[in-house]
């Protein structure tokens, strides 16, 4: 039976491979992705689903999809013109297609999504944990940037579904799941921080209260707090806390291992392991 | 409001080169075949990113055209101008 070995958070920027390659591995960014690193290769998944939030690159706004799973023998990345290296990478198709079943017979009405790239949310992570691309990665799609966003507790559910189909799974398989994204941030919008180009950091404590959330398991707090409201209030990008949500929602209410914080960028990475 | 057209103009802006330059050389003449109302032509030449914001146009997608200061959209006028806009999330 495949199961659930571990859980990773972390952000996406698209500027962090530039920024790393430019000041080196002892810079901060570099340490904490090294730390998620580390980590992947200590569980040793043989897939990591990864719940991501496309920038209307996958998509656009012709069509959106509140929630979709790719479904492919591969994918390859990122397609939005961010600076850093082209990768390819296996997606396993058979398990997406389970995990989509299972999520339609809870009640997820999620899309199907068959000849996809994937942009920076995805491939700015991968391109810091597993460079060699050799784990297969499946990706679930949670709309967190065009309102009217997703429930955080419909979210979680679709976690807890996707925990479901993982375990129902006949063959040993072990399974991480990363949650993509950041707690407050604001690209392009109104709430752009004084002093601050283009895009910045509107409630650094958000970032900070969400990581208490999480170090407290106290996930039904979070739950509660994260509405739509109260995510946008910390940037138009706040709602990527919901693919973090999602990620708890399959992995449980544990207390993480390691928590990395990056307040002045309403970020922060985290680690669940539990073996 | 073919809010619509302007968030894909802001994409194509992003992945089509051709289109990219032709908007830096003559702004006006790029979108002239573009789906757009005469007040989002006069708000896009004009670099009026407030006004397109509180129309629906995304932020995200907005925020584009400051990579290749389009429209005269360089990052500090942009930032001054979208932060005088009226913000939904406020209300």
């Amino acid at each position: 039976m495949a199961e659930i070995v571990a859980g990773f958070g972390m952000p996406h920027n698209p500027g962090s491979p530039a920024l790393v390659a430019r000041e080196g591995p002892q810079c901060e960014t570099a340490r904490f992705y090294a730390e998620m690193a580390k980590n992947i290769e200590a569980v040793a998944p043989d897939v990591l689903v990864i719940f991501t939030d496309d920038h209307f690159n996958t998509f656009f706004l012709d069509n959106f999809p509140t929630f979709a799973i790719g479904i492919a023998d591969a994918t390859a990345g990122p397609n939005d013109q961010t600076p850093m290296p082209h990768y390819k990478v296996a997606v396993p198709g058979a398990l997406a297609a389970h995990i989509r079943t299972t999520a339609i017979k809870h009640d997820f009405d999620i899309s199907l999504v068959q000849d996809f790239d994937v942009d920076h949310a995805v491939m700015v992570p991968l391109h810091f944990i597993t460079p060699h691309m050799k784990i297969p990665v499946l990706p679930i799609f949670v709309n967190a940037l065009a309102p009217p966003l997703p429930t955080a507790r419909r979210c979680f559910a679709l976690g807890e579904a996707v925990r479901a189909a993982v375990e129902n799974w006949p063959q040993p398989l072990r399974v991480a799941a990363i949650g993509s994204g950041s707690f407050s941030l604001e690209i392009g919008g109104p709430k752009i921080p004084q002093g601050r180009r283009v895009a910045g950091t509107p409630d650094p404590q958000w970032s900070q209260h969400v990581q208490d959330l999480l170090n407290e398991v106290r996930i039904d707090d979070l739950i509660t707090e994260a509405t739509t409201a109260r995510m946008l209030q910390a940037g138009n990008i706040g709602g990527e806390l919901l693919n973090w949500i999602a990620l708890l929602g399959v992995i449980g209410a544990r207390k993480p291992v390691t928590m990395l914080p990056q307040n002045d960028h309403g970020q922060a990475f985290a680690v669940w392991r539990w073996n | 409001m073919s809010v619509y057209a302007v968030n894909k103009l802001c994409r194509q802006a992003l992945h089509d080169p051709a289109f990219r330059e032709a908007l830096k050389r003559d702004p006006a003449a790029a979108i002239a075949p573009l789906d757009l109302t005469d007040d989002e032509r006069r708000a896009l030449v004009a670099g009026d990113v407030a006004w397109l914001y509180e129309r629906g146009c995304h932020p995200f997608l907005l925020a584009y055209l400051t990579r290749w200061d389009l429209f005269g959209l360089k990052g500090e006028i942009y930032s001054e101008r979208i932060r005088k806009a009226s913000d939904a999330r406020d209300n």
